[in-house]
């Protein structure tokens, strides 16, 4: 797999475009995957994961043969969706004080005990359920979690993609499991 | 809840997989005598296997189209070389069509004397730019004359190629292969082009044949 990639990386370099092709067909549908699971929504996903491959592409001279083709297409689509957030809403974080307390932060904030409402869990199906749970996480909490349970990478990978020590990548992956505990366990 | 911080470290750290054996089994002892913790660690693994239940998406239809055509157009310079790098063999009949036209253009900056291949008994007469093959002589194979013309008296087994120049024939003469008479050089060109495709194909075919008969 990896001297394929190499290879085809190595082609679309020397100049052949169409080679390029091959890359992404092989990653597209994890980027859109993960694209999905941050963003919540169809047509931003596919907009991320293209604009992900465009900048692949046009970067590719600053990739590193050396290290994994999906963490480096991973850690584009990952920065650009969580962009996307950003620009979106403010951004929040749990640690932030809330506004006009003195010792009150956003983990107080979340309705520790209080189970959702029946009729809710009957309306939404189990995975729209899961998906907006997730998307209540704050951005940098929601990518560990999100490459850590559903794409199944390892700490050391998730840290590359985040670029990030892999004690953060544990504190974020806790942070957030905790998080999704009180909602979704 | 009752149970300290380091305790919630700790089931942190069974949660990720990274205790000991010896350590898991101590905390699991721990997990059933301590109903809180117990459900702690219930509502952690409960939402992470929601999570890992998660459905796998697809990209949708058309996805790498819609990429490709993103991309920024290459230069032509590049798609130049992509070509080339793609078609080798291309390059190597325009290499030998180089080389060809280099020989060609010598031959015909080339003096106006008379010139003759082949092997076999035949006279060249320089003066009148004239070769002659006389009555009892043979020649085996072709017999190709350029800047001159050709008496058959004899016999050829092959063909006569005359180029610039004309072909006198005797009624004696007997030649086995065609005669042709080639005056411009865009004809001779053709000619040699022929030529090299019959001889390329006759050698692939028949091995030292061709060398023999020469």
């Amino acid at each position: 797999m990896d001297i394929v990639v190499k290879k085809i990386v190595r082609e679309v370099k020397g100049g052949n475009q169409e080679a390029f092709a091959e890359l992404v067909e092989l990653y597209k549908d994890r980027v859109y995957h993960v694209a999905y699971r941050i963003l919540g929504n169809v047509h931003e996903a596919q907009d991320v994961s293209q604009e992900a491959f465009l900048r692949a592409y046009t970067n590719l001279d600053s990739y590193d043969e050396n290290r994994k083709f999906s963490t480096w297409i991973y850690r584009i689509a990952t920065n650009l969706a969580i962009d996307r957030i950003r620009k979106k809403k403010p951004d929040f974080n749990l640690e932030d004080r809330v506004g006009g307390t003195e010792n009150l932060d956003y983990h107080s904030q979340f309705a520790d005990e209080t189970p959702l409402p029946e009729e809710q869990i009957v309306k939404l199906e189990m995975q729209e359920w899961v998906q907006d749970e997730i998307m209540q996480l704050p951005p940098k909490y929601r990518t560990a979690v999100i490459l850590k349970y559903i794409e199944d990478l390892s700490l050391k990978e998730i840290a590359e993609v985040m670029n990030l020590p892999v004690a953060t990548v544990k504190t974020r992956i806790h942070r957030g499991r905790e998080a999704l505990r009180k909602r979704l366990g | 809840m009752a149970c300290s911080r380091e305790q919630r470290t700790l089931i942190d750290t069974y949660l990720d997989e990274e205790m000991t054996t010896r350590e898991a089994e101590q905390l699991e002892r721990h997990l059933q005598e301590c109903p809180e913790c117990r459900s702690y660690v219930d509502e952690c693994s409960t939402a992470v296997a929601r999570l890992r239940s998660m459905a796998r998406l697809e990209a949708p239809a058309g996805f790498t189209d819609q990429v490709m055509k993103s991309l920024p157009k290459q230069p032509k310079r590049r798609q130049w070389k992509t070509w080339i790098r793609r078609h080798p063999m291309v390059i190597t009949a325009a290499t030998f069509f180089l080389v060809f036209l280099i020989s060609l253009s010598s031959v015909m900056g080339g003096e106006e004397t008379v010139s003759v291949e082949g092997s076999g008994q035949y006279l060249i007469d320089e003066s009148q730019n004239m070769v002659v093959v006389p009555e009892d002589a043979v020649v085996e194979g072709d017999l190709v004359v350029r800047n001159g013309s050709v008496e058959v008296n004899g016999e050829v087994t092959g063909d006569v190629v005359i180029i610039n120049g004309q072909h006198l024939q005797a009624s004696t003469a007997r030649i086995s292969g065609e005669i042709e008479e080639i005056d411009e050089s865009m004809e001779w060109l053709w000619y040699e082009i022929k030529d090299f495709m019959k001889d390329a194909f006759s050698f692939s075919g028949n091995g030292t044949e061709n060398e023999d008969s020469r």
